[in-house]
């Protein structure tokens, strides 16, 4: 089925903005997400991820541009929010609060929590319910997010760097269980994170900001095959990457890499002609020349 | 186009999920979940209030060797009893910030936090109040838990019908903790700035009416018009200043963003 036609976009933002003082953490962003996939929101730390996440919440407000979600303005409408699950990286709970009255709590919230996988999910990461909020620890604060996250089945759930403090081991899980329970229950989630190597292969669509603008938002299959890189010797790359768009260029002495913005297919067959090696771009790749691709063009 | 809108309109149109008293009420819940809050500490605090008040009157009576009617007059103007109004101030501010962003990931709006949020506080003061005039009546009962000692039945408790007496409690504790909460969402709004701003034009607001009763020469005027209305009306002003509150947190929360 192609969803990307049948289904509505879930988010939609057109020039949305967001300052604080002299600060644009969102500068007239134009976001479109389509419904029931798995979205990465990519970017460097203080890209705006975050702000743009508390947007499409409603926890804070804009100050120019649209935001919908579900077709709505999120903020203060019942109809977006109960449908909508979002644990912040920075999450507060209330004082005093144990892991178990946040999972007692969070079912009120969500008309299709699910206990049976939150009880799961405490005994897979061996969460410990009867301690203060306060007193866990980087790791464990993950887990009550991503538990909450799982089980509340929000057909629409943000997780903000959901693998802080957790291990190899413990993100692995993570990414197991999300993937089943999706493949059980499509819904819409999005995923902030920086570890995108890692998340890459679960991605259904990207996007990727910098300094508050969308660099990228796209399927990730198109994502991933819309950039590659070519590398050989230095005078083969420089007259190979003449007249192309060249997103950043490497070289040391006798040997050159430069990323180009063009699919891997197309530039695949030339490249080897040319003598050089040609490889499809990883998105953590991407992310890093494009977000770094002012250096990138000066070195 | 259409084929792309129409599904967005029916899902978000469909779900039977906007109960709205559902929803206020699980926020009224949420400020119940832990019961050291709004349960335990009440009851450390009153119980350590009372516990105090039993020794001195024992050491009065017992060691001192005072008569007990005597000193049952003295301590009617114990503050004993409103120890624990103090720590409900800090709940009003604390309830608020720590909850409301926790409640707003889970999907709560703003409105519906501050109406729960504030009945939780309204059935809160209504059970102070009946446990108030629970103890009262005990205390007089046992004369004083066999000590002839003045905790619950002190200050304007003493004058009043157990009725009164549970409603002046219900409005006090209203109040300190509608306030509390009300200047937390201006911190959250504005923050340090919005909370000195409300705190001075509060103190203008006291300071010019002081100036214009005086100057006026109201003042006997005043202490009359007060003395008409009794305890009744004094904590009906108290219950006014507490919707006041209320109405303004309602307006400044809609707005506000939890840090």
């Amino acid at each position: 089925m192609s969803t990307s036609t049948m289904t509505a976009p879930v988010i939609r933002t057109h020039r949305l903005t967001k300052r604080y003082g002299s600060v644009t953490a969102l500068d007239h962003l134009d976001v479109t997400v389509p419904g029931q996939r798995i979205v990465g929101l990519l970017g460097r730390n203080g890209a705006g991820k975050t702000t743009l996440m508390q947007l499409l919440t409603g926890q804070i407000f804009p100050d120019e541009g649209e935001v919908e979600v579900f077709g709505e303005r999120p903020a203060e409408n019942p109809r977006v929010l109960s449908r909508v699950s979002f644990v912040a990286e920075a999450q507060k709970y209330p004082y005093s609060f144990h892991a178990r009255h946040v999972l007692s709590v969070a079912p009120w919230f969500f008309a299709d929590w699910d206990a049976d996988l939150a009880a799961s999910l405490v005994d897979t990461f061996g969460l410990p319910l009867r301690r203060p909020v306060a007193k866990l620890s980087r790791g464990e604060l993950s887990m009550v997010g991503i538990i909450v996250g799982l089980a509340s089945r929000a057909p629409l759930t943000f997780f903000d760097e959901p693998y802080l403090g957790l291990d190899a081991v413990a993100r692995r899980l993570f990414y197991d269980i999300l993937l089943a329970d999706y493949a059980e229950r499509p819904r819409t989630i999005v995923i902030s994170t920086h570890l995108i190597d890692e998340i890459s292969p679960l991605l259904d669509h990207v996007l990727l900001i910098d300094r508050g603008r969308i660099l990228l938002d796209a399927d990730a299959d198109v994502a991933r095959g819309s950039t590659t890189v070519v590398s050989g010797a230095t005078s083969a790359v420089d007259r190979f990457v003449e007249g192309r768009t060249v997103l950043a260029r490497h070289s040391t002495g006798p040997l050159a890499r430069a990323t180009v913005a063009e699919s891997y297919d197309a530039v695949a067959a030339p490249a080897t002609a040319a003598g050089l090696t040609a490889e499809p771009v990883t998105l953590q790749q991407l992310l890093i020349d494009r977000t770094s691709s002012r250096q990138g063009r000066t070195s | 186009m259409t084929a792309i809108t129409h599904p967005v309109r029916r899902e978000a149109d469909a779900p039977a999920r906007h109960h709205t008293w559902q929803h206020i009420v699980r926020v009224t819940r949420l400020q119940f979940v832990d019961p050291w809050v709004l349960i335990w500490t009440p009851a450390v605090i009153i119980g350590a209030a009372w516990l105090v008040s039993i020794v001195i009157a024992l050491i009065i009576t017992r060691v001192a060797g005072l008569d007990p009617e005597q000193m049952r007059q003295g301590m009617s103007y114990s503050w004993a009893v409103l120890s624990p109004f103090w720590y409900f101030a800090a709940v009003g501010v604390q309830a608020v910030g720590t909850t409301l962003q926790f409640a707003l990931g889970i999907g709560s709006t703003r409105r519906d936090y501050w109406l729960g949020t504030t009945l939780a506080f309204a059935v809160f003061s209504a059970a102070v109040a009946v446990v108030f005039a629970g103890l009262r009546a005990v205390e007089v009962v046992t004369g004083g838990w066999g000590t002839s000692a003045v905790v619950f039945d002190a200050l304007w408790y003493g004058d009043l019908p157990w009725w009164l007496a549970a409603y002046t409690t219900f409005a006090l504790s209203l109040a300190v903790l509608v306030i509390g909460a009300a200047l937390t969402t201006c911190y959250l709004r504005w923050r340090v700035i919005g909370v000195v701003t409300v705190g001075l034009a509060v103190v203008a607001a006291l300071l010019i009416a002081l100036a214009a009763i005086t100057w006026l020469q109201a003042w006997p005027a005043l202490i009359g018009w007060f003395a008409g209305i009794g305890v009744t009306g004094v904590f009906g002003i108290v219950l006014g200043i507490a919707l006041l509150a209320g109405i303004g947190g309602y307006l400044v929360i809609r707005r506000a963003t939890p840090r």
